[in-house]
């Protein structure tokens, strides 16, 4: 125990973790704000929808834009959920108990809508179920999509199992919580009475979980960077793809997480519960899977940079000097670089100071998608010919970046219903490990 | 319709109206339907090639290109079908007994684009899209420029049928690569995958879609062109069954391209219609593939631009209009 | 003045000079000048004529009357114009006939009748086109050649015989014949070795190429025909089907299991591995679906 105030009651605790479960002013302003953008980026979709995907900047060549760019992001950031429950769970980091449910959040909601993002790309949405129906299992695409849906159930049913102790003492308690969630708590929390059976099986489905869950989570990101790697083209020709992409998903998620961190404990006054302490670790597994990924750009960047073969010769002259210089560069040093060297300090793993890194960090991971995913495109084997300029080069459309923005607002929206309506915080976990007695589920 | 479209693949909207029990199951419930159907169908397809089994009774047919075959009863009946059917089954099996080839000579092409034109025309194309586009190539510095005629090079290791997750883009057994665009979903991930910048994809409403609307769709034709799917060079396999060369090889005005049959070692020439055997052109001529280092082991070959029959000029006014 | 004259002299002895040249290089025989449709030009020849010519001539010399012909040296030229329409039929069947280089010759390629339906499709082009009576070539005085084609198995050569049918209707070798051999391929015919030319015996032998592929039973077809550019025989080929390919049964290119093949064909071991590991994944979590229901029951307080 490395928490000051171990003295906490079971009663201080319980009201601490679930006074924000009540729809104020505040919370619907801020619904109301995601659902009308949603609603605005769902109008800009139905106009894909009826006129195809030539609303967006793709063209031939360039064929992969926003969306499947985004699509990378979204499966990156869920894989926090991974790291944070599964790797420092398992290996016994006992201070990540108040973060688990904020990174198991983050993995549902991206996980999921992961999965939209990618039917926003196809040119035949209505025709999805046939990946189902003809799918070839050769394809990376199968692949995806099966380890893509087992991520998110295994992810939704870590995030749910914990809940069930909660669940069951907030129901039985005196907090007051709208009595329509009073009633989903009592269905959810399953008759749970505490007793060695029900936790028994509780622990043991959690174990089996946390372990399913590396090679789950492994997989979706692997999975996703072949649906690069297995093209020869220049820039994605790579064999270490697999892990490159997986230590840049730790770099997004990580940021992710420290800024929900910081949001939660401001608007739900937690700072009791998520202290320097957690931001200060979190800074710190920041800047660990950031070198990581360091490491893997170096790779990345010098090997085929000093071989120069015909094709990465010009993709490489593209992104390290020519168009997409700017923007290389601005990520690999102001999403990277300069983040390790200030979260080496411990002064800039305080709340405020990491809260910018991790914006900085998560905006760069974004563009940092962008960067691999569309500059290989406009760098063909052969030359771009007798075509439109606009199939030269890829520049997104409004209606395009509507449609991006689009998952985001979903994603907030998820993070938003969960973080609200149940304890951002796991009660049970925390009251056991703080020591509290009395712990009531009756 | 986005709701709809995604329930396969998660149910957040379920979610947001907050987690009841019945829906958290129905949503295990859904994923797990997803999986089951996926591995249903895995298995129907070894299902499909038990099914062919033989009667022991067997009849002597006689075959397209005049051959007596000995096929199974069975077979007869389940070949017996109509229309789109029938030319969708026809377009996989490809053609028996023969290996498409195509031999472009570039000492030949001085950029006239009339291949371009008559594919375009036979395959509903817009002018900014092509099945077969003539590129000026430059290789090093100091060498001289040509005309190369590019188009799918209907690889023996397709990299783009490989990743293909529908099976909407297939190999034949005569080697050529086809699409059906009644299957394509539209991920393009062939496009990503094709070195050789091949394929296109009808990002609006194809050309004079509305004039094409209820017209049966070939598979050996890609015709009509659908919003939404891929399309590229079919080696006008609608043609090779009745005996005619490609639109592009018999529009060619100045005799580059040669079109055959690897089995018999022979090519004809589109223009001077004269046929010569494949190996000896290739051998003469010092024939090569586009990038062999790749391991697609293309059906195109190419003879080099040497004695020219033509100089090289700076292709004008090419470029189609923005789309 | 005089100096403009000049000029004007000059230029105008440069276009006749020009045309002279140009003419003198495809000169086209009197006699086959003369020669005349054996048939009467109707709607439905015209049509097949179209037909003929948009799979054969429109490359070149474009749609006629449309002046969209290809950029090529010498100008193929657009057949409706007066230029082309000027020439006798006889003429235009000649030039299509033995073809020019880079005009191909299509002797061999469009049938006779073939080549007039292209003729009459012409016409219909020209208003002031009348059609001379047809002629049959009746009044052929030329050689009457037939050949006959063998394969000689001791010495493994392809045997063509030329008889000539002479004025009495009796048949004898004919000797000085010029032979090509040519096999059927998907496309068109391939010339076999090169032409011979008969000996006194009216014989002309053919080595067959050892390692040119026939059907799946080594079947191939030949057909032995004269040359005659110029037409001057009336000549039938021989034709015949001989074992003497190489046997190709080559398998369908999709028979190996391999990454693009279709889901049936997948690699073994991979649909092994996908399935298994869905199977053993999804079990798991079914049963720990199944144990979480449980909990419901093992309640302490019922």
């Amino acid at each position: 125990m490395t928490m000051d105030d171990n003295k906490l009651t079971f009663e201080k605790i319980t009201a601490d973790l679930t006074h924000h479960i009540r729809i104020n002013k505040g919370f619907v302003i801020w619904m109301g704000f995601l659902t009308v953008s949603l609603l605005a980026c769902l109008f800009a979709y139905s106009l894909q929808l009826r006129t195809g995907l030539g609303v967006a900047g793709i063209r031939d060549y360039v064929t992969w834009g926003l969306y499947l760019s985004n699509f990378v992001f979204f499966v990156a950031a869920s894989l926090i959920g991974m790291l944070v429950s599964a790797v420092l769970g398992l290996i016994g980091m006992k201070w990540i108990t108040p973060i688990t449910r904020i990174a198991e959040t983050i993995a549902v909601a991206f996980a999921a809508v992961a999965g939209l993002v990618i039917v926003s790309d196809m040119g035949r949405p209505e025709r999805l179920a046939y990946v189902f129906i003809y799918g070839r299992p050769q394809s990376p695409i199968l692949w995806d999509v099966t380890v893509i849906v087992t991520y998110f159930v295994l992810s939704l049913m870590l995030l749910y199992l914990p809940l069930i102790a909660d669940m069951a003492i907030i129901h039985n308690s005196k907090v007051a919580i709208p009595s329509w969630l009073r009633s989903i708590y009592k269905r959810f929390s399953l008759n749970f009475t505490d007793s060695p059976e029900q936790n028994r099986i509780i622990n043991r489905s959690i174990r089996v979980l946390l372990i399913l869950l590396v090679p789950a989570a492994l997989s979706i990101h692997t999975v996703t960077s072949w649906l690069f790697a297995v093209t020869s083209r220049a820039g994605w020709d790579s064999s270490i793809f697999g892990p490159y992409f997986v230590s840049g998903a730790f770099v997004a998620g990580s940021a992710a997480v420290i800024i929900a961190m910081f949001f939660f404990r401001k608007n739900y006054k937690l700072e009791n519960y998520l202290t320097d302490l957690h931001f200060n670790n979190m800074g710190k597994v920041l800047a660990t899977v950031s070198l990581v990924y360091l490491y893997f750009n170096i790779n990345e960047y010098l090997v085929p940079g000093y071989k120069l073969k015909r094709a990465d010769a010009v993709h490489l002259q593209e992104l390290l000097a020519g168009r997409d210089a700017l923007l290389f560069w601005m990520v690999q040093i102001g999403g990277l670089v300069i983040p390790i060297l200030f979260l080496l300090f411990r002064r800039f793993r305080k709340p405020v100071p990491v809260l910018v890194i991790s914006i900085a960090v998560l905006i760069a991971a974004w563009f940092k998608r962008y960067l691999i995913v569309i500059p290989t495109q406009e760098h063909p084997f052969l030359p771009i010919q007798h075509v439109p300029q606009n199939f030269v080069h890829y520049s997104p459309t409004l209606i395009e970046s509507m449609i991006t923005i689009a998952p985001f607002i979903l994603v907030l929206i998820i993070i938003t219903l969960i973080s609200k309506f149940f304890p951002v915080i796991p009660l049970h976990e925390t009251a056991v490990e703080k020591g509290a007695e009395h712990i009531r589920f009756e | 319709m986005e709701e709809n479209n995604t329930t396969n693949f998660s149910n957040e909207d379920e979610k947001s109206k907050g987690s009841t029990r019945r829906n958290f199951l129905k949503n295990l419930g859904l994923a797990g339907v997803g999986v089951a159907t996926g591995a249903a169908a895995l298995y129907s397809g070894h299902i499909f090639e038990a099914k062919k089994e033989a009667t022991g009774e067997s009849k002597v047919l006689l075959t397209q290109d005049g051959k007596l075959v000995s096929v199974d009863s069975l077979e007869i009946k389940s070949h017996i079908k109509t229309g789109e059917e029938l030319r969708e089954s026809q377009g996989r099996e490809g053609i028996p007994g023969r290996r498409w080839v195509m031999v472009t000579d570039l000492s030949h092409c001085r950029n006239a684009r009339k291949c371009i034109n008559a594919c375009q025309d036979a395959h509903q194309l817009r002018p900014e899209q092509y099945h077969m586009n003539t590129l000026q190539m430059q290789d090093a510095p100091n060498t001289a420029p040509y005309n190369m005629p590019k188009n799918c090079q209907h690889c023996d290791n397709p990299p783009c049928v490989a990743v293909c997750p529908v099976d909407a883009t297939f190999k034949r057994p005569d080697g050529i690569v086809l699409i059906e665009n009644d299957r394509c979903i539209g991920c393009r991930f062939c496009m990503a995958a094709c070195p050789y910048s091949a394929r296109i994809f009808n990002w609006i409403e194809p050309k004079d879609a509305a004039s094409h609307q209820g017209q049966d769709y070939n598979v050996e034709l890609n015709v009509p062109q659908k919003l939404g799917t891929i399309s590229k060079c079919l080696f006008s396999a609608d043609r090779l069954r009745e005996g005619k060369l490609p639109y592009c090889v018999e529009a060619c005005p100045n005799g580059v391209y040669y079109f055959g049959d690897e089995n018999e070692d022979a090519v004809t020439n589109g223009t001077t219609k004269e046929t010569v055997r494949l190996s000896k052109l290739l051998r003469d001529n010092g024939g090569y593939q586009l990038m062999p280092e790749l391991g697609t082991r293309p059906r195109v070959y190419y003879l080099p631009p040497k004695n020219r029959l033509f100089p090289f000029e700076e292709a004008k006014d090419a470029t189609p209009e923005k789309v | 003045m005089g100096f403009k004259k000049q000029v004007f002299l000059l230029l105008l002895l440069s276009v006749v000079t020009g045309t002279r040249v140009s003419a003198q290089t495809w000169v086209v025989p009197d006699d086959q000048k003369a020669v005349v449709a054996p048939m009467k030009f109707t709607p439905d020849m015209q049509k097949q004529g179209e037909q003929v010519y948009l799979k054969n001539c429109q490359s070149c010399h474009g749609l006629p009357g449309k002046d969209n012909w290809a950029k090529l040296t010498p100008p193929p030229g657009d057949l409706a114009k007066e230029k082309a329409q000027k020439q006798t039929d006889g003429e235009i069947f000649y030039r299509i006939t033995t073809g020019k280089i880079p005009m191909p010759e299509f002797r061999n390629i469009i049938p006779e009748d073939d080549r007039w339906a292209v003729i009459a499709f012409l016409r219909s082009f020209n208003p002031k086109y009348v059609q001379p009576a047809p002629k049959a070539l009746a009044a052929f005085t030329g050689r009457s050649v037939t050949l006959e084609m063998q394969y000689s198995d001791p010495m493994k050569k392809i045997v063509v015989t030329a008889h000539e049918k002479l004025k009495d209707n009796s048949n004898v070798p004919a000797a000085g014949i010029e032979v090509l051999l040519s096999v059927k391929r998907y496309f068109g015919s391939l010339q076999v070795g090169e032409m011979r030319t008969t000996n006194a015996r009216g014989e002309a032998t053919f080595e067959f190429p050892a390692d040119l592929p026939g059907n799946n039973t080594g079947n191939v077809d030949l057909t032995a025909r004269v040359n005659d550019p110029k037409s001057q025989m009336k000549t039938t080929p021989a034709t015949g089907t001989f074992a003497i390919g190489v046997p190709t049964d080559r398998p369908g290119l999709t028979e190996t299991r391999a990454w693009w093949s279709t889901r049936g064909n997948a690699p073994i071991w991979l649909l092994l591995t996908y399935t298994l590991s869905v199977i053993i994944v999804w079990g798991i979590i079914i049963y720990i679906v199944s144990s979480i229901l449980k909990i419901k029951k093992l309640s302490t307080h019922g």
